[in-house]
């Protein structure tokens, strides 16, 4: 792992109030989506005693008939979730440019400052996540393919675990690709917030030779992505672990787990934004009015900037 | 019409019994038919180029002119009936039967069929379609004999064919080396009810045959591991890569086979007194981990059939354990010998291994002895094995956790019968013909589930022990016969002693639902009009609880109701309405209410209406909304890796 991504660890403990924020919309969209559904289970179950099943136990059949009753229309009631999930994704590109900002900068900026740099980049990282798509499309369908590949290997192999090992293999190989195409427009954001860059285009081209020149970031989100991975698993063993009835020890594990998720995510985004901070340095925050004088450069980590390379791996 | 031929048969048999002692003293059943068949087998073509001697005796007492034959592997043809259901409604194994290759037809191809003695009739063999005109149908034919066969006469049908097997479907066909061959010969129909039972092969059904003896030569390549109904009797290597195995079976209705160069053997045996039953398994290499979870299973399933049911009577049981991408040669019975089905990674918690073996087995009686027509009566074999299944299955793993147990959750066998027959519960009777039925949800929903349910709930009527009684009586009654669905009723009312057409009327011949819920219930003051405060143990209350009938299945309800001084109060309605209030004035509250107590009439399809508690216990429906919530919450950062 690179300085940048070690650093970053910092830069994200240092200013955890993104994250909390993240995590404070990430649940309360859920919750309200989920309101319907728990209304729906609520006059099935709260006066059933069948519903002792789910208390003292998890009984998996009973919940499939459960969620097969004509007054329960999961699809209906899924929509909310999905409509959650792209309020989420829509709240998130808004942030897009207050958290690089505060990335790139690597100080606390004022809620204007911070909304202000928010709002001067939502467009243009919309624009960003519109340009990323047709890549993660491409991977999926790439990825759906080799899966669909793996299934009759499965079935036709004289290899019996060769399907599953293709399989596994795909996943991993799309999950280094996905990491790429992230990294590379993670890159282009920071850079875009950096250089209050108009001209996106262009910009995702340079990012693209920058993202492949950056060798040890690219590993850094590796790792960040492994440190996921064996966070899920940890939290998912010790929620398996956990009595049937432990219902808010349960809650408060997984909900650790995902605000985990969302740290991790950030960090991330603050390797690319501490990497592309290593570039010529200048203020990123968009100043508020009156017009603040230009910022020295941040002193946080002092380097010798002889010419504008990045520092590539 | 052949006597001569008959005695020929019998020699044949007495001779086996001297020399191996494989037979048993006494025919278990009236031996129709004889079939002797020897065949090649080609690896590359899967193909089987074979002689069948069909002698058939005819016990029927009446003269008979015609004879239909079933040629099943020819339904995997273009326009064939099987074909053209499974496309548009689904198959057993599918839901539709969308995506088919080349690979997948088959054929069964008559080269030449002669009546012994009376010549070479193959010109006059006619493709029938008894059920559905389909001209292009050609899984049943029929020929007409020069001459009628008197009662106890027998004919004999020499036949040429060649039998080329599909890549596995509908439990039959190869998989790579591994062959299935299942449905494999001509098959004479079965006079039953005074008439030719000779169906189609129909995309949701399975056979019907006649008991008799089957002696089988198959000639595979040399070292290949062979399977079949029955007991091997000889092996001999032809010197040329072929090698040459007899095998004898007798008192079996179908016969079936399989061959794998590649499986491993596993032999074990199970003691009933005196007598053993070989246990002969025949594993994938990669499947070995499943091994011993196959035998502990069927040991466990032969242990309760041989205490409920009745003895096993065959000297083994054949499991044949299907390679992967086989599976649809998977969890499929013929006599004495089953298929199971497992894969390499199968979580121990998940027992579908095991209740695959136990369901298979269990058609060794279900189908195997009590040989019912599965076109027509499928609930007869598959429903009351369900309804086996259930119990084996809850008294060797635990009713809770008899399909899984982990530590994340349970399912057991009675939950997900319930699961298959609620939504499909009222689409078509039990007694419909297989064929018939809407599609192959409401076939296995209906033929499966419900009448496992329906037996489950008859134990809450009549008792456990009665049910099962009964069942024992059925099965010595039937056991090598061919009883209808009025044998079983009448036995089961005679054998514990009750009507129960009323029952039977509803659940087997009927779309009644049954749904049974408190519509209401209250527990209001007496005093209603008094000032005073309510005081525990003093204050009367008017306490009225509502059954309401939702579904149209009569059938008489007990009503628990708990009270808040700790009293408990059963009462019964005789179900012949569509709700009925039960009251109480009494110095205490409800606490609770539930139809059905026990939790007994399964065929109940909505439990969770069943009961109502006072107090609402919200602890459920937070668990699973926090589930929701979770999920969301990561389907939102997902979504979110765009941004």
């Amino acid at each position: 792992m690179n300085g940048s991504v070690r650093s970053s660890v910092g830069l994200v403990w240092r200013h955890q109030r993104l994250v909390w924020w993240i995590f404070a919309v990430n649940l309360l969209l859920a919750w309200l989506a989920s309101l319907p559904a728990r209304a729906a289970l609520g006059s099935v179950l709260d006066h059933s005693l069948e519903s002792a099943r789910f208390v003292s136990g998890f009984d998996a059949a009973a919940l499939v008939l459960l969620l097969s009753r004509p007054d329960l229309p999961v699809s209906a009631l899924a929509s909310s979730s999905a409509g959650a999930a792209f309020v989420f994704f829509i709240y998130l590109l808004f942030l897009d440019g207050g958290i690089f900002a505060v990335f790139l900068d690597d100080r606390k900026l004022s809620r204007a400052e911070f909304f202000e740099n928010s709002g001067l980049f939502f467009w243009r990282m919309s624009r960003l996540a519109l340009y990323s798509l047709p890549f993660f499309a491409l991977l999926a369908a790439a990825h759906g393919g080799l899966h669909g590949y793996a299934g009759k290997l499965s079935s036709n192999a004289p290899q019996e675990r060769l399907g599953f090992f293709v399989n596994l293999g795909g996943n991993l190989l799309f999950l280094l690709l996905a990491l790429f195409v992230r990294l590379w427009f993670d890159l282009t954001q920071a850079r875009v917030v950096q250089d209050n860059e108009r001209q996106l285009l262009p910009t995702v081209w340079r990012s693209l030779k920058l993202a492949l020149r950056s060798g040890k970031l690219y590993a850094g989100y590796v790792g960040i992505a492994l440190y996921i991975t064996m966070l899920l698993a940890a939290g998912l063993a010790i929620w398996a672990y956990l009595p049937h009835r432990a219902t808010f020890a349960s809650f408060l594990v997984l909900e650790l787990v995902t605000i985990k998720l969302i740290a991790s995510r950030l960090w991330m985004k603050a390797a690319s934004a501490r990497w592309i901070a290593l570039l010529p340095t200048q203020s990123v925050a968009v100043p508020l009015e009156p017009p603040a004088p230009e910022r020295p450069a941040q002193p946080a980590e002092v380097i010798e900037v002889t010419d504008l390379q990045p520092p590539l791996d | 019409m052949k006597n001569r031929c008959w005695r020929i048969c019998l020699i044949a048999v007495a001779g086996l019994i001297t020399a191996g002692g494989l037979a048993q003293t006494v025919p278990l059943s009236e031996r129709v038919v004889a079939y002797r068949i020897e065949g090649a087998y080609n690896p590359r073509t899967h193909a089987l180029d074979a002689t069948e001697l069909l002698t058939y005796t005819n016990h029927t007492g009446t003269t008979l002119e015609k004879f239909p034959f079933h040629l099943y592997l020819n339904a995997f043809q273009p326009k064939s009936t099987w074909m053209t259901e499974a496309e548009r409604t689904g198959q057993r194994d599918s839901a539709t039967g969308a995506g088919w290759e080349d690979k997948h037809f088959g054929s069964n191809e008559v080269k030449s069929l002669e009546i012994v003695g009376a010549g070479d009739v193959t010109k006059q063999m006619k493709f029938i379609s008894p059920d559905d005109g389909n001209p292009d149908d050609r899984t049943v034919f029929e020929i007409a004999l020069p001459s009628p066969l008197p009662p106890n006469q027998s004919v004999q049908f020499k036949i040429h064919f060649v039998a080329t097997f599909p890549e596995v479907v509908a439990r039959t066909g190869y998989k790579r080396d591994f062959l299935m061959a299942g449905q494999w010969f001509p098959k004479v129909g079965v006079w039953w009810n005074g008439a030719w039972n000779c169906h189609q092969f129909h995309a949701l059904t399975e056979f019907f045959a006649d008991f008799g003896t089957f002696d089988v030569k198959l000639t595979l390549p040399s070292g290949w591991n062979v399977g079949a109904s029955g007991l091997q009797t000889g092996a001999k290597d032809n010197g040329d890569g072929t090698q040459t195995l007899s095998f004898h079976g007798e008192d079996i209705h179908d016969f079936a086979w399989t061959a794998d160069p590649t499986t491993k053997v596993v032999e074990d045996s199970i003691q009933f007194g005196a007598r053993t039953v070989k246990i002969r398994m025949l594993m994938q290499p990669g499947h070995m981990a499943s091994a011993p979870r196959y035998l502990s299973a069927l040991k466990g399933t032969m242990r309760k059939f041989d205490e409920w049911i009745g003895p096993y009577p065959y000297p083994q049981i054949t499991v044949v354990d299907p390679p992967h991408g086989g599976g649809a040669a998977g969890g499929m019975e013929y006599p004495t010998l089953i298929t199971a089905d497992t894969n390499w990674w199968m979580p121990r918690s998940l027992l579908l291994p095991e209740v695959v073996v136990e369901h298979e087995f269990g058609h060794q009686y279900w189908y195997g002895m009590v040989a019912t027509n599965e076109f027509e009566n499928a609930w007869m074999d598959e429903g009351i094995n369900q309804y086996s299944e259930a119990k084996v299955m809850d008294s060797l793993y635990g009713q809770e956790t008899s399909l899984l147990r982990s530590r994340l959750g349970t399912a057991s066998e009675r939950t997900t019968d319930l699961l298959g027959y609620a939504n499909v519960g009222d689409r078509d009777p039990i007694s419909r013909p297989a064929w018939l039925y809407m599609d192959g949800s409401s076939y296995g929903g209906i033929t499966y589930s419900k009448t496992a349910l329906m037996l489950l709930t008859l134990e809450s009527l009549i008792g456990e022990k009665a049910v099962i009684h009964g069942l024992h009586v059925y099965f010595e009654r039937y056991k090598f016969k061919h009883p209808t669905p009025t044998d079983f009723t009448a036995t089961m009312n005679e054998a514990v002693g009750q009507n129960l057409d009323w029952y039977w009327k509803q659940a087997i011949y009927g779309t009644e639902l049954l749904d049974d819920r408190i519509l209401s219930a209250t527990s209001e003051r007496l005093d209603w009009y008094s000032k005073e405060d309510e005081k525990k143990g003093t204050t009367n209350y008017h306490t009225q609880v509502i059954v309401h009938r939702r579904g149209t299945f009569d059938i008489p309800v007990l009503l628990e109701a708990k009270f808040d001084d700790g009293s408990t109060v059963r009462e019964s309605w005789d179900g012949k309405d569509r709700w009925h209030k039960f009251t109480w004035d009494r110095k205490t509250k409800l606490v609770s209410a539930s139809v059905d107590p026990e939790r007994g009439y399964w065929l109940d399809r909505d439990p969770f209406n069943n009961s109502w508690s006072a107090a609402a216990d919200r602890r459920a429906t937070g668990k699973l909304a926090g589930y929701w919530t979770l999920l969301t919450q990561w389907l939102e950062q997902a979504l979110s890796w765009l941004a």
